[in-house]
């Protein structure tokens, strides 16, 4: 006999949710006990969850951390100078080639804050549910 | 969210690159696993996973201290993995002909002769199936199933990331583990003889 009770259902997700009172439990497995058919559907929705939990969490690249402060726009000044204090001989060298690096910063700059801002608001602001 | 972790956002938000790096180091895994479970594949996830901290940092000046980094990093990788699924969906099929290239699939004549993104995947093949499985939900049930049963969130959590009601995030879940138990039966070539 084929079961079509809704109730049960919502019993299972109840249960499933961590969310089903004592009663509402025993309730579900009173009925799975005599129900083949909501037995198994129940069966399958916690098989279902349970492959997900066992997926493997792969690992990005060693690097991953530094190729992404690599892209970063560069730190500003305060930083610089705990930088600098710190080394000291790569910063004398840096001095010489400043003037340089300050017109590609400049352009760089002006490149990202032409292109990018409609869709970075588009991704920062808008929530998943709105852009369905 | 922690005290060392509002120290962080605090130094991140002077321009603080090493502090940054240990935000990265905190999350990236599992920015990286949304990514990869939303999109399907691992070269993909990484360069999404690497766009989302970059956005995360350059407006960090917008994001609230008193609120979770997680939740703001995770909504922002959840955002560039759907944008960048509804960016690939009307594109031309890779086994679509191009007229002067009879008889040849698109696939072999695009520049580079790289595997496509689908093989790169997952090896394992009940690993695959599962992706694939994940990857016939629609957007909104499989952000929910993703960020419940694989990054183990609260409904809570998942309804700040989502920015919708803890009610809509159940429903969510309900349907998508429902969709989830319908299709995989259906792929183990079951009948489904409820509902
Ligand atoms: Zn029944």
């Amino acid at each position: 006999m084929t079961c079509f009770n809704k109730k049960y259902v919502s019993l299972m997700n109840k249960v499933l949710d961590d969310e089903a009172t004592k009663s509402e439990r025993d309730e579900l497995f009173a009925h799975l006990a005599t129900c083949e058919n909501c037995r198994r559907h129940f069966q399958e929705l916690k098989q279902s969850t349970e492959l997900l939990n066992q997926l493997v969490h792969p690992q990005l690249p060693i690097d991953f951390t530094k190729n992404v402060l690599e892209q970063l726009p560069a730190e500003k000044r305060h930083a610089i100078r705990k930088w600098t204090s710190r080394h000291p001989f790569i910063a004398a060298a840096a001095v010489c080639a400043l003037p340089m690096s300050l017109i590609v910063i400049a352009a760089g700059r002006q490149n990202m804050v032409q292109g990018k801002t409609d869709r970075d608001r588009f991704i920062l602001l808008k929530a998943p549910e709105n852009r369905l | 969210m922690d005290q060392k972790e509002k120290r962080l956002i605090k130094k991140v938000k002077k321009g603080d690159h090493q502090a940054f790096a240990e935000l990265v180091d905190r999350y990236k895994n599992s920015v990286y696993t949304i990514c990869l479970r939303m999109v399907g594949s691992r070269e993909e996830a990484e360069d999404l996973s690497q766009e989302a901290f970059i956005r995360a940092y350059n407006h960090i000046s917008q994001f609230d201290s008193d609120r979770n980094f997680s939740t703001w990093i995770f909504r922002i990788a959840t955002n560039l993995s759907i944008d960048s699924l509804r960016r690939k969906k009307p594109s031309v099929s890779l086994d679509a002909e191009i007229p002067g290239t009879e008889g040849l699939a698109l696939n072999t004549i695009l520049p580079g002769g790289e595997t496509p993104p689908d093989e790169q995947i997952v090896r394992d093949e009940t690993e695959k199936w599962i992706q694939h499985e994940i990857g016939e939900l629609p957007e909104k049930y499989r952000s929910a199933v993703i960020l419940k049963y694989i990054e183990d969130l609260s409904l809570k959590e998942i309804s700040e990331i989502m920015n919708i009601p803890v009610g809509t995030v159940k429903t969510r879940v309900h349907r998508g583990r429902e969709l989830l138990r319908k299709n995989m039966k259906a792929s183990r070539g079951e009948e489904d003889d409820m509902l």
